[in-house]
C-alpha cells in the first residue's frame, strides 16, 4: 500500500510542477506578445492576446460540451453487448 | 531485367503477390520477406509520372499504373507506414495480422496508381476484404460483429462506387479517375462512396466501432490507409468543391466533444483521426495550390504521428491488457520509452512548433486565410485547440500520468519501440525540415511557416488550451473518465435500423412464406395431373397414357431436331 501512496504522491508533485513550468511559459508568452509584432491570417486574430483567450475559452466550452453530451449519449459499458 | 519487372508492375502489387507465400514461412523470415515485398513495391516508383500499364479489357481501357505529382506523396506515405507497421508487428507470431496487413496495405497502394474508375474500385474493394481481417484476428464475438458491420459499409461504398463510374461512363464514354464536378447521379454516388471511407459526418460510424476492435498490430495498420486512400480520391475527384469545406468543418468539430467523454484510448483516437480528416478535407474543399499542398502535407504527417499515437497505445494494450482510461494512469514509469514516443505524436498531432503537424496544419490554415474564410478559419482554429485537448493531453496524462492505475509492467517489445523511435524521428524531422518536406508536395511552393509571429500565435494557442485542461482538473471541473459506450452514428444500424427493419423483414418474410406455400399447392397439383395421365389408359385397356406420353416426347424430339436441320 506505501508503494501507492508513494507513488500518488510522486505524480502529484510531477503535476505541481508541470503546471508551474506551464504557468512560467503562459507569463512568457504574454510578455512575448507585446515583444514580438504577432499577426494573424484573419483581422480578428489581431487582438492582442487573441490565440490565448480563444484557446482557453474554446477549451471549456469542449469540455463543457462533453459533459452535455455525457447526458444524451452516454450509456452504460455494456449496452451493445445484448445484440 | 529484374529492375525492368519491377518498374513495370504497379507498386502495391509486389506487396500483394508476397502476402500468401509469407504464411509459409517462420516467424522471422516472413517479417524480413514482408520488408522486401515493401522495398520492391517502393521500386516500381521509380518508374516515375506517366501511365504506365494500360490494359483494353472488353473495350474499356484499364489504367493499373498512372504515377503523378499527387499519387507519389501519398506512395511515399503508405510505404513508410507499411515499414513501420512491420516493425511494430515483428513481437506478432501469428501469421493473421501480417498477411491481411501486407495485402491490405498493398492494396491500398495499388488503389492510388488506378487511373480509371473501375480499376480503382477492384483495389477499393481489396482494401475492405483483406483489412476486414486485422479485426477479426481479434478473436471475440464483439470483434467478429464490429468487423461484419465494418465490411458491410465498406463494401455498400465500393457498390456505390461502381455504380456512379457506370452511371459516368454512360454520360461521357470514359472511365477515366479524372477531377469531377457534382451534378449527375453518378457523381454523386461516387462522392458518397469517397465520402463512406473519409468518415463523413454520418458515414463515420464504422470508424470508431470497427477500428478500436481490432487487433493490437492490426489497429495501427488500419489507422494509415483507408481513410488517407479516401482523402487522396477527394483531392483528385473533387479538389474545389465548396461542400467539402462545410463537411469538412463539422468533421472537425463533432468528434472533439465525443473523444473527450470516452473512455476507450483507441476509441477517442478514432474520433481524433475524424477530426483530422476534417482539416484535410476543409483543405481540398478551397482547392488551391496551397490548401492541395496543405491537404497533402497533412495526410502525410498524420499517417505517421496517427500512427505513432495508436502504437503507443498498442503498447499499453499489449503490456497491460486494456486501454481504458479509467484503469490506467502512472505507466511512465513502467514504460518511458513508450510514454516519450506517445508525447512525441501528441506534441506533432497538436502541432507544437518542430513538430509535423505545425508543418502540415499552416499551410491549410494559411490557405483559409487567404480565402478569407473566416468562420471556417475560426473553426478550425477552433478545432486545433481541441485536438491537443483530446490527443495531446488526454492520451498521455490518462495512460502515463493521471493517477496510478496500480500497474506494473515491462516496456513494450524491442519491434514496438523501434517502430515508435523511427516515427517519432519522422515526426520530428518533418517538423523541424519543412523544406525538405515541402519538396514532395504536389506543387512547388515558397512558404516558411516558422516566422516569430506565427510560432508566437501557435505558441499561445497551445499552451493556453493545456492551461486550461490544468485549471479543470485542480478544480475538479473535468468529467472523471467512466466506463461507458458513448452513442455515435453507428447506432443508427445498431439499433434504429433493427427496431424499424425487423417488423418490414417480418412482413417480407410472411408475403414471401405464402408465396412458397401457394407454389408448392401448384406444383402438387401439376405432379397429381400427371401422375394420373401416366397411369389412366386414354384409348381403350391397350393403349396406356405412358406410351402416348413417350410416343409425344420422341414426336416432339423429331421435330425439333428437324427443324434445326431444316435451319
Amino acid at each position: 500500500m506505501s508503494g501507492n501512496t508513494e507513488e500518488a504522491a510522486r505524480l502529484a508533485l510531477l503535476g505541481k510542477w508541470a503546471t508551474r513550468v506551464l504557468i512560467a511559459m503562459g507569463a512568457v508568452l504574454v510578455v512575448l506578445e507585446f515583444v514580438v509584432h504577432r499577426h494573424g491570417e484573419i483581422a480578428a486574430e489581431d487582438f492582442p492576446l487573441f490565440p490565448a483567450v480563444y484557446a482557453f475559452v474554446v477549451c471549456i466550452l469542449i469540455v463543457v460540451g462533453g459533459i452535455y453530451l455525457r447526458k444524451i449519449a452516454m450509456r452504460g459499458e455494456d449496452y451493445y453487448d445484448a445484440e | 531485367m529484374l529492375s525492368d519487372l519491377l518498374i513495370s508492375m504497379p507498386p502495391g502489387f509486389m506487396m500483394m503477390l508476397a502476402a500468401l507465400p509469407i504464411m509459409a514461412l517462420p516467424h522471422h523470415a516472413r517479417q524480413v520477406a514482408m520488408l522486401v515485398a515493401i522495398g520492391a513495391s517502393a521500386f516500381s516508383l521509380t518508374a516515375g509520372a506517366g501511365d504506365h500499364w494500360i490494359v483494353s479489357l472488353m473495350g474499356f481501357e484499364l489504367i493499373l499504373y498512372r504515377a503523378d505529382h499527387l499519387s507519389l506523396p501519398f506512395a511515399i506515405v503508405f510505404h513508410i507506414a507499411a515499414t513501420l507497421n512491420v516493425f511494430y508487428g515483428w513481437h506478432e507470431k501469428r501469421a493473421t495480422d501480417h498477411v491481411a496487413g501486407i495485402a491490405y496495405a498493398g492494396a491500398a497502394i495499388a488503389a492510388l496508381h488506378a487511373g480509371d474508375l473501375v480499376t480503382l474500385f477492384i483495389w477499393w474493394e481489396a482494401t475492405a476484404v483483406t483489412s476486414v481481417f486485422l479485426i477479426l484476428a481479434s478473436g471475440t464475438q464483439r470483434a467478429r460483429r464490429a468487423a461484419m458491420r465494418y465490411l458491410i459499409v465498406q463494401v455498400l461504398s465500393g457498390v456505390l462506387l461502381l455504380s456512379g463510374a457506370a452511371m459516368l461512363f454512360s454520360q461521357t464514354g470514359t472511365l477515366e479517375f479524372a477531377a469531377m464536378e457534382l451534378g449527375s447521379i453518378g457523381t454523386w454516388m461516387v462522392f458518397i462512396a469517397f465520402g463512406f471511407k473519409a468518415a463523413f459526418p454520418l458515414l463515420n460510424g464504422w470508424l470508431q466501432d470497427a477500428y478500436p476492435e481490432a487487433t493490437v498490430v492490426g489497429t495501427v495498420i488500419l489507422s494509415a490507409f483507408t481513410t488517407k486512400l479516401a482523402i487522396y480520391a477527394l483531392a483528385r475527384g473533387f479538389a474545389g468543391t465548396d461542400l467539402l469545406i462545410v463537411i469538412g468543418c463539422l468533421m472537425t468539430a463533432f468528434p472533439v466533444f465525443f473523444a473527450v467523454i470516452e473512455n476507450d484510448m483507441r476509441r477517442v483516437l478514432a474520433y481524433s483521426l475524424n477530426n483530422q480528416l476534417g482539416f484535410m478535407v476543409v483543405a481540398i474543399g478551397i482547392g488551391t495550390e496551397l490548401a492541395i499542398n496543405g491537404a497533402v502535407a497533412h495526410a502525410f504527417a498524420h499517417i505517421i504521428y496517427k500512427g505513432l499515437l495508436f502504437m503507443s497505445m498498442g503498447a499499453v494494450l499489449y503490456r497491460v491488457g486494456t486501454v481504458k482510461a479509467s484503469e490506467l494512469g502512472g505507466l511512465y514509469r513502467s514504460m518511458p520509452w513508450t510514454t516519450v514516443f506517445c508525447i512525441v505524436g501528441a506534441m506533432s498531432i497538436s502541432a507544437f512548433p518542430l513538430f509535423s503537424g505545425f508543418a502540415a496544419k499552416s499551410l491549410i490554415m494559411s490557405a483559409l486565410g487567404y480565402k478569407g474564410l473566416v468562420a471556417a478559419y475560426l473553426v478550425l482554429l477552433a478545432a486545433s485547440a481541441g485536438v491537443l485537448h483530446h490527443s495531446g493531453i488526454k492520451i498521455p496524462y490518462f495512460a502515463f500520468f493521471g493517477h496510478d492505475g496500480g500497474h506494473k509492467v515491462k516496456e513494450a517489445p524491442f519491434g514496438m519501440l523501434l517502430a515508435m523511435g523511427l516515427a517519432s524521428v519522422l515526426c520530428i524531422g518533418i517538423g523541424s525540415l519543412p523544406g525538405l518536406f515541402y519538396s514532395i508536395l504536389p506543387y512547388s511552393l515558397d512558404y516558411n511557416p516558422y516566422d516569430a509571429s506565427h510560432v508566437v500565435g501557435q505558441l499561445q494557442l497551445l499552451i493556453f488550451s493545456i492551461l486550461a485542461f490544468t485549471f479543470l482538473m485542480t478544480f475538479k471541473f473535468y468529467p472523471p473518465e467512466l466506463k461507458s459506450t458513448v452513442l455515435n452514428t453507428d447506432w443508427l444500424y445498431r439499433r434504429v435500423a433493427p427496431v424499424i427493419g425487423r417488423p418490414v423483414l417480418a412482413g417480407v418474410m410472411a408475403v414471401w412464406r405464402s408465396f412458397v406455400v401457394a407454389l408448392a399447392g401448384y406444383r402438387d397439383m401439376v405432379l397429381d395431373t400427371v401422375e394420373k395421365v401416366m397411369h389412366a389408359p386414354i384409348a381403350g385397356p391397350t393403349v396406356p397414357g405412358k406410351a402416348v406420353m413417350i410416343q409425344t416426347m420422341l414426336l416432339a424430339i423429331i421435330l425439333a431436331v428437324g427443324y434445326l436441320v431444316a435451319g
